[in-house]
């Protein structure tokens, strides 16, 4: 890692995730790159994105982390859970089993992250109106029961996008004023990087890292 | 990239993939698909070339016997022959990959390991070629003493 001072105050580490096909990769491309990305392959194991965002004056660097939506994957795409402090939920509004698998998907949310871990769920496709399968009132009133967040959007038209994206890092910002995460804890998904040079030693490294293996 | 590349894999995802594999040999004498890459997606990111390598050969194994899933297995052939610095076979399995199918995950791959391959080349000649010059240093004060030499025999 470079020593020269940091351009960003924080790192927050991002999930998405939900069923294949539901649009999670275009998604990031769209949070990224500004662009729609036609015929996306199926995302291998996980991909992985940065951008850097404002909130409140805080330069935050968002670390998102996008996993592949296929079943044989679960199993390794469960580690990146950890140290979450957003998930991104993401359902097709176009196809109601992805929206019935939600439940399950939280779960695993639920179990493998933080209880301050935001969650925010979206309904993908919006722009798909004339096959739509799921209402908006009916996935606002999941999120509501649930105590998440809610938009629908559209990676092909970029409708929402930021919003989803952006909202999730102002309530994980909150959360820190509000003292609910502690930073030191690597779980917490928030690292804090000193804009002063000369003090980034107080930053952790890589969480949760592995140093060697046992065999 | 690097963050994919260069993250060690977490101690206790490779404890669980691991005993699973483990398990799943002991019970039934062979590892379901699912446990086998759990467990070789763990290794090819372990941050020892031994335990990579043993994931390395687990995913040869499992692109052999299971071409559905190939393309992933491929995928991680590729990162985990670049982790052990083997950037050539590397740069093949990319070249493979993308033969059947065109995805920016894996082109990404490619650029990534061929930069390091090219800075690795790089140092290569810069010592290579700091040995030519010492040892054409010791060539050339060898000639000259002998040079010397001949002039005094004479």
């Amino acid at each position: 890692m470079s020593s020269a001072p940091y351009n960003y105050n924080y790192i927050f580490k991002y999930i998405i995730i939900g069923d294949m096909g539901v649009g999670k990769s275009c998604l990031l491309h769209q949070f990224t790159e500004k662009k729609f990305m036609a015929n996306c392959p199926h995302t291998i194991g996980v991909e992985f994105g940065t951008r850097i965002i404002e909130v409140d004056d805080k330069k935050i660097k968002l670390q998102i982390w996008d996993t592949a939506g296929q079943e044989r994957f679960r199993a390794v795409t469960r580690s990146y859970y950890r140290g979450a402090a957003g998930a991104l939920m993401v359902y097709d509004i176009t196809r109601r089993s992805t929206y019935n698998h939600l439940s399950s998907w939280l779960t695993d949310t639920r179990n493998l992250t933080n209880p301050n871990t935001v969650i925010f769920l979206i309904g993908n496709k919006s722009d798909l109106e004339s096959t739509r399968e799921v209402t908006y009132e009916e996935a606002k009133e999941f999120a509501d029961e649930n105590g998440l967040m809610f938009l629908e959007a559209s990676a092909m038209s970029g409708q929402n996008v930021e919003e989803a994206f952006l909202e999730t890092a102002r309530k994980i910002y909150q959360n820190i004023q509000e003292g609910r995460l502690d930073l030191n804890a690597s779980e917490s998904g928030v690292q804090h990087r000193p804009s002063q040079p000369g003090r980034t030693s107080l930053t952790n490294e890589a969480p949760n890292t592995k140093d060697q293996c046992s065999c | 990239m690097e963050e994919m590349m260069e993250t060690v894999v977490p101690q206790e995802d490779f404890d669980r993939n691991e005993q699973r594999y483990l398990r799943e040999l002991e019970l039934d004498g062979h590892a379901s698909v699912e446990a086998k890459f759990g467990y070789a997606y763990c290794l090819v990111r372990c941050a020892h070339k031994q335990d990579i390598a043993k994931g390395i050969e687990l995913l040869e194994d499992l692109a052999e016997h299971h071409p559905e899933g190939r393309r992933d297995y491929l995928y991680y052939l590729a990162l985990g022959e670049a982790r052990m610095k083997n950037y050539s076979v590397a740069l093949n399995y990319c070249k493979g990959f993308l033969e059947i199918e065109d995805n920016p995950q894996v082109r990404s791959l490619q650029e990534y390991i061929q930069k390091r391959y090219d800075k690795d080349l790089k140092k290569g000649m810069a010592v290579a070629g700091g040995a030519v010059l010492v040892l054409g240093g010791i060539l050339g004060l060898g000639m000259a003493l002998a040079k010397n030499k001949n002039r005094r025999d004479k």
